[in-house]
């Protein structure tokens, strides 16, 4: 029995040392992927259930029919909006974009169990071609980045973790600042004291390693200017509903750096 | 680890002197069967990672990883506690994704603690068991932040973390009062004392 816990004390050690992971997780995860999406699967099905009866079947689909179109539009005006507001950045954008491969659609099968980090467990892993740092969206923007990867799960540190940090920029002025995670909601951190921030600013990504420049973050509620201070900070609401996550989309950035690799 | 014979004798013996009579209740070593704990730690871990978020009340979620271990290393001892208390942990290193091996040795330690109450009148009391299991994730959390801290990623927002931790811990000791009183025969001690 010792000699058993000080394997297991051992294998774990190592692995959080090199940051890889362990033999452990990887056994784990791979056996979990299953009843994590059975579970996952099941706990749709009755929330769709629940949801089935408390609606009147035809006014659910007027409903989504509305709510599906009125995203469209509100995607396709930020997209317009962020077009004209970084028209110099618009080439380098679409040539990067040209380079990217296709995204890896991911269904989220899990959370994390004790609830400590705002992070979610997706059904793909290396062997789908996730990697870590890879960027998250789904079609309302930015979800989150892969902070961990095993053949056949992958788990996502989401932008509201307090651990997140994301360049981002105010699409009104191009003010730049950090979007920095705060559970519920983000905190841009470190505006320029002479950006005149105002509620209802759009706040997009800036480019950095998981992403690229213009995917949605969220929309400014709250501007803090203090006098004196160097910086000013706003509370960010986010673009994405995390609460109703299921199929999200991983940018594979690193196919871009295996690219440049000599 | 006792033989089978000495778990008859010591049942007989405690047969013979009926709880709430004058002997002294005598230790019942009979640890759970090892797959009825695997399953049972399976399912927790299943339970919690898909339901964490939509269960939480204030931010924090009942750690049913946390009462497993505490209960097996309460009627098992402390080398057993802290063996399937790196067992435990390890497997939620492993779903947690970016905790290193921090709940490993968390949990190991959890486990380590409450085994020292194992083969001692403290084993067999509720009034001391409810508020053990809110003190075992109180030490869980902070040995995680410890662990956390010394992985070189310490946790990010402390304030909520304390939060979190202090309400897990209450809603550990609901569960537990919930469990020892309204729960499944749980065998030793405390299945014992009925």
């Amino acid at each position: 029995m010792v000699i058993v816990t000080a394997l297991i004390a051992l294998v774990q050690l190592d692995a959080a040392k090199t940051g890889k992971p362990s033999v452990i997780a990887i056994g784990v995860t791979s056996v979990a992927v299953v009843a994590q999406s059975a579970a996952s699967a099941t706990l749709g099905a009755l929330r769709s259930a629940g949801a089935a009866v408390a609606d009147v079947p035809k006014l659910a689909t007027e409903n989504a029919a509305l709510r599906a179109r009125n995203r469209m539009l509100a995607a396709e005006n930020a997209r317009l909006n962020e077009a004209v507001a970084s028209l110099p950045e618009a080439r380098a954008i679409a040539n990067e974009s040209a380079r990217e491969p296709a995204g890896i659609v991911a269904s989220t099968i899990g959370f994390d169990p004790e609830n400590v980090s705002r992070q979610i467990t997706l059904d793909r892993g290396s062997s789908a071609g996730v990697r870590l740092d890879d960027g998250v969206v789904d079609e309302d923007g930015v979800v989150g980045r892969v902070v961990a990867v095993t053949p056949f799960e992958s788990t996502v540190l989401l932008v509201t973790d307090g651990a997140s940090k994301v360049p981002a920029v105010v699409q009104r002025g191009r003010w730049w600042g950090i979007a920095t995670g705060t559970n519920a909601r983000m905190r841009l951190q470190y505006v320029s004291q002479d950006a005149k921030l105002k509620p209802g600013d759009a706040v997009v990504t800036g480019e950095g390693r998981s992403f690229h420049a213009g995917l949605a973050i969220g929309t400014i509620s709250r501007v803090d200017h203090p006098e004196g201070a160097l910086y000013q900070t706003a509370v960010v609401e986010p673009a994405v509903a995390f609460g109703r996550l299921s199929r999200v989309v991983v940018l594979p950035h690193g196919e871009r750096d295996r690219a440049e690799d000599p | 680890m006792r033989t089978d014979e000495d778990i008859a004798r010591t049942r007989a013996f405690w047969m013979a002197n009926k709880p709430g009579e004058t002997a002294a209740p005598a230790y019942v070593p009979d640890p759970p069967v090892w797959w009825h704990v695997g399953i049972a730690l399976a399912a927790a871990l299943v339970v919690q990672s898909a339901i964490a978020p939509f269960a939480a009340f204030r931010g924090a979620s009942v750690s049913f990883v946390t009462l497993l271990v505490a209960w097996y290393a309460v009627r098992t001892g402390s080398l057993p506690g802290l063996l399937f208390g790196l067992i435990a942990g390890s497997c939620e290193d492993a779903l947690a994704g970016s905790t290193g091996a921090a709940w490993t040795f968390a949990t190991g330690f959890a486990g380590l603690i409450a085994g020292r109450l194992a083969r001692t009148w403290l084993a067999d009391t509720k009034i001391v068991l409810v508020p053990g299991a809110a003190a075992v994730t109180l030490v869980r959390y902070g040995a995680f932040a410890v662990a956390m801290q010394a992985e070189g990623r310490p946790l990010a927002l402390p304030l909520a973390h304390l939060h979190l931790a202090l309400w897990q811990s209450a809603l550990d000791a609901i569960v537990a009062f919930a469990l020892l009183r309204l729960g499944p025969d749980l065998g030793g001690h405390v299945a014992h004392r009925r």
